[in-house]
């Protein structure tokens, strides 16, 4: 099973993920295609049934937006290393459509884009397997700080801190 | 000039150790080639054809003296003595060892400079004139703003792996220095009643598909320019084409959905941004505008005078500050441009002994800054007029003083075939034979202002589409032949040159621009520039003498 860093820990997964399949009437705690769930709704929200939803990184929020209060994960799979439209999709679940629930990167997850996809609103990673979560955990925090706003803290850099300060370095 | 504040030290510091070791997980096997290629393309390090090249950032292309002297020693040290001046005004090292890398950024940091985005599919080095700040026509500094876009699009959460690269310039003077009309982004600032604000046009650029940018918003108050900025690329990120490289710049999109439909877009997610926290405020403005305060210029002393004996004495002297020297804002101070274009070495190209004397004229005759222009040259902002005569004589002995600023040898080229892995051709050779064949000094100021630039493929990094001569490199099969094209022109009055035909092998490329330029002298009405000519002539002159006979 794949290892998820959830937010700060190495946690195992309990969530089935579900590729393809329109059946899925008894499972609790599953991901489902967007798709399979708006197809369903409401009856496949149960009373005490998970369930999350994945999307593709070029998804248009609107598939599951009226869902949004009964969803519990939304995943969304990066194609590859270097897509970031799952970036985009994921700032807009979260700031547009307050999307409260866990938020999963999926598909190319790499350690060094971890911290991108944290900024966006993603909480939870799938790492592919062979990839070592030591090394992701440390990638995500090899910058402590940056300029822009983000989906944790929208304020930027020169709303948050004091700029302008400088240690008596050097004249350059 | 800029200076970094304990946040934006750290910041590269920080970014430094993060590729040190992103590097050692390449070197040691648990980064493949394919990850470690986009790590490093962020981070300014190519794999060329025959080594790894590095992209120094030199943002909006402004140095200190001290700075330059890190990039000579990095040149002396890393490298093989030299470096080379992109046409984004950034600096490249050709011969970096890979392994060593970490050491160069690091060195840079410690004179605050980076190689951040200067590669990859992000937002790229952000540019304005070269004359910011000193211009004669100039209304409005175009580098706090760029300072401000710089800081903004740094490791930006959600914009560094967009479809394509992505370009920003900004321009505030009268005349388009910055190429605004040419770049995915282009930023005209102005000044208002109620103060700065800014024309955004969109979707121009060169590569295959050359385009002139839309204008899609006009007067946009100073403190919405990132909010307006970010509601441009989230439209551009989520639908810029990624099936096809050379379908996914912007200008692809903004053509595909047609201007109006993508200001639209723009437009419907900017509603939901604008007047949010990334609003600049009125103090985070001040505080890039107050970076760049003018230095405290002295009423320099017969300055004049001196300056009119001197060039009465010496024509050659003359000359060059007829063509190399531009008026400045302060009354007794001039904009010198150095020229890189000697025949011989490739143009742009700049030896570590070259940058220390520099860095020392900037020093002795300014005030320790010095630019990078996108034509490839040096710029030397602040040289008072007294000062000229023995500025001159200094340069002379470093291969730096060619008069030919903005005349038909002052080339801008690619790196080409020689080292680029994406070129179809050389091009290094083709300048270097056209400036063999044009270099008497006569012709060329009799010639007047022309632009001739060579790309050695069509991604065109060598601007051929906006020269009033371009070169292009092209393979048929297998080999090395050159497309050439008149009349295009970069700056405010910006045009796409037209292709004249079919191309021509190398050895025949300066032959056909001598006949151009004999077309050219044979048909010009008084005194007009080339491209004026080229505008009233039309091209089938051109096509008629250059394919009279056979070559």
């Amino acid at each position: 099973m794949p290892i998820l860093i959830d937010g700060e820990r190495i946690v195992a997964d309990d969530w089935t993920f579900i590729e393809d399949a329109t059946d899925v009437s008894d499972a609790n705690r599953i991901i489902v295609p967007a798709a399979v769930a708006a197809a369903q709704a409401p009856s496949i929200f149960g009373d005490d049934r998970e369930i999350g939803v994945w999307l593709p990184g070029d998804a248009e929020p609107d598939e599951i937006v009226g869902l949004l209060n009964r969803i519990k994960l939304i995943a969304i799979r990066f194609p590859s290393f270097n897509d970031g439209r799952g970036l985009s999709l994921a700032v807009l679940l979260r700031s547009r459509y307050g999307f409260v629930g866990e938020l999963r990167a999926i598909g190319e997850v790499h350690e060094d884009l971890l911290h991108y996809m944290r900024r966006c609103g993603f909480d939870s990673f799938q790492l592919p397997d062979g990839r070592d979560p030591a090394v992701a955990l440390a990638a995500l925090h090899s910058l402590s700080d940056f300029y822009q706003g983000s989906v944790i803290d929208p304020r930027p850099a020169f709303r948050r801190v004091a700029r302008g300060s400088s240690k008596p370095t050097q004249a350059v | 000039m800029y200076r970094y504040d304990e946040f934006d030290q750290h910041f590269v510091e920080e970014r430094v150790a993060q590729f040190r070791d992103q590097t050692r997980r390449y070197l040691d096997g648990s980064l493949t080639h394919t990850e470690f290629l986009h790590l490093r393309l962020r981070n300014g390090l190519y794999i060329q054809r025959l080594a790894p090249m590095l992209r120094v950032a030199v943002p909006y292309g402004t140095l200190t003296s001290r700075q330059l002297r890190m990039l000579a020693h990095i040149a002396r040290y890393y490298d093989k003595g030299y470096g080379h001046l992109s046409t984004r005004q950034n600096m490249q090292f050709n011969w970096p060892d890979l392994a060593e890398v970490p050491d160069i950024l690091a060195d840079l940091a410690t004179v605050q400079m980076h190689a951040i985005q200067t590669s990859g599919n992000c937002i790229r080095n952000v540019t304005t004139d070269q004359f910011a700040g000193v211009a004669a026509d100039e209304t409005i500094d175009g580098r706090p703003y760029c300072e401000l876009i710089r800081q903004w699009s740094t490791a930006h959460p959600e914009f560094d792996w967009l479809p394509r690269k992505f370009k920003i310039a900004v321009n505030g003077s009268a005349s388009d220095r910055a190429a605004i009309d040419v770049h995915d982004v282009g930023i005209e600032a102005r000044r208002a009643a109620d103060g700065t604000v800014f024309d955004i046009k969109v979707g121009g650029g060169l590569g295959r598909t050359p385009v002139i940018g839309s204008l899609i918003r006009e007067a946009l108050p100073e403190v919405h320019l990132l909010t307006y900025l970010e509601a441009i690329l989230r439209v551009y990120n989520r639908y810029g084409r990624r099936d096809n490289k050379y379908k996914a710049r912007i200008k692809i999109l903004v053509r595909a959905l047609s201007p109006d439909v993508f200001r639209e877009q723009v437009d419907a997610e900017w509603a939901h941004l604008k007047d949010g926290p990334s609003t600049l405020t009125r103090e985070e403005i001040d505080r890039a505008v107050t970076a760049f305060t003018p230095p405290d210029y002295r009423q320099p002393e017969h300055g004049q005078s001196a300056l009119a004996g001197n060039r009465l004495a010496e024509p050659e002297f003359s000359r060059w500050v007829r063509t190399n020297v531009a008026p400045h804002k302060r009354a007794g101070y001039t904009i010198v441009t150095l020229s890189t274009k000697v025949t011989g070495i490739p143009p742009g190209d700049v030896s570590d002994e070259q940058m220390d004397a520099v860095a020392d004229w900037s020093d002795r005759f300014g005030f320790g800054e010095i630019r990078i222009s996108h034509e490839q040259n040096f710029v030397l902002p602040d040289v008072s007029e007294g000062d000229l005569y023995t500025l001159w004589n200094a340069t002379r002995s470093h291969g730096l003083a060619t008069a030919n600023l903005g005349k038909l040898t002052d080339i801008i080229c690619c790196p080409g075939g020689d080292f680029c892995s994406l070129a179809n051709a050389k091009s290094i050779p083709i300048a270097e034979a056209i400036q063999r064949r044009f270099e008497d000094i006569d012709y060329l100021h009799d010639l007047g202002d022309i632009s001739l630039n060579i790309s050695g493929c069509m991604n065109a990094c060598g601007h051929h589409h906006v020269g009033h001569i371009g070169i292009l490199g092209v393979d048929k099969k297998g080999e090395e032949w050159y497309q050439i094209s008149l009349g295009g022109n970069g700056g405010r009055d910006s045009s796409l040159a037209e292709i004249i035909g079919p191309s021509f092998s190398r050895a025949d490329v300066p032959d056909i621009i001598d006949e151009i330029l004999g077309v050219y002298v044979a048909l010009r009405q008084d005194g007009e520039r080339f491209i004026d000519c080229y505008r009233r002539i039309g091209i089938d002159p051109f096509k008629e003498r250059v394919y009279a006979d056979p070559h």
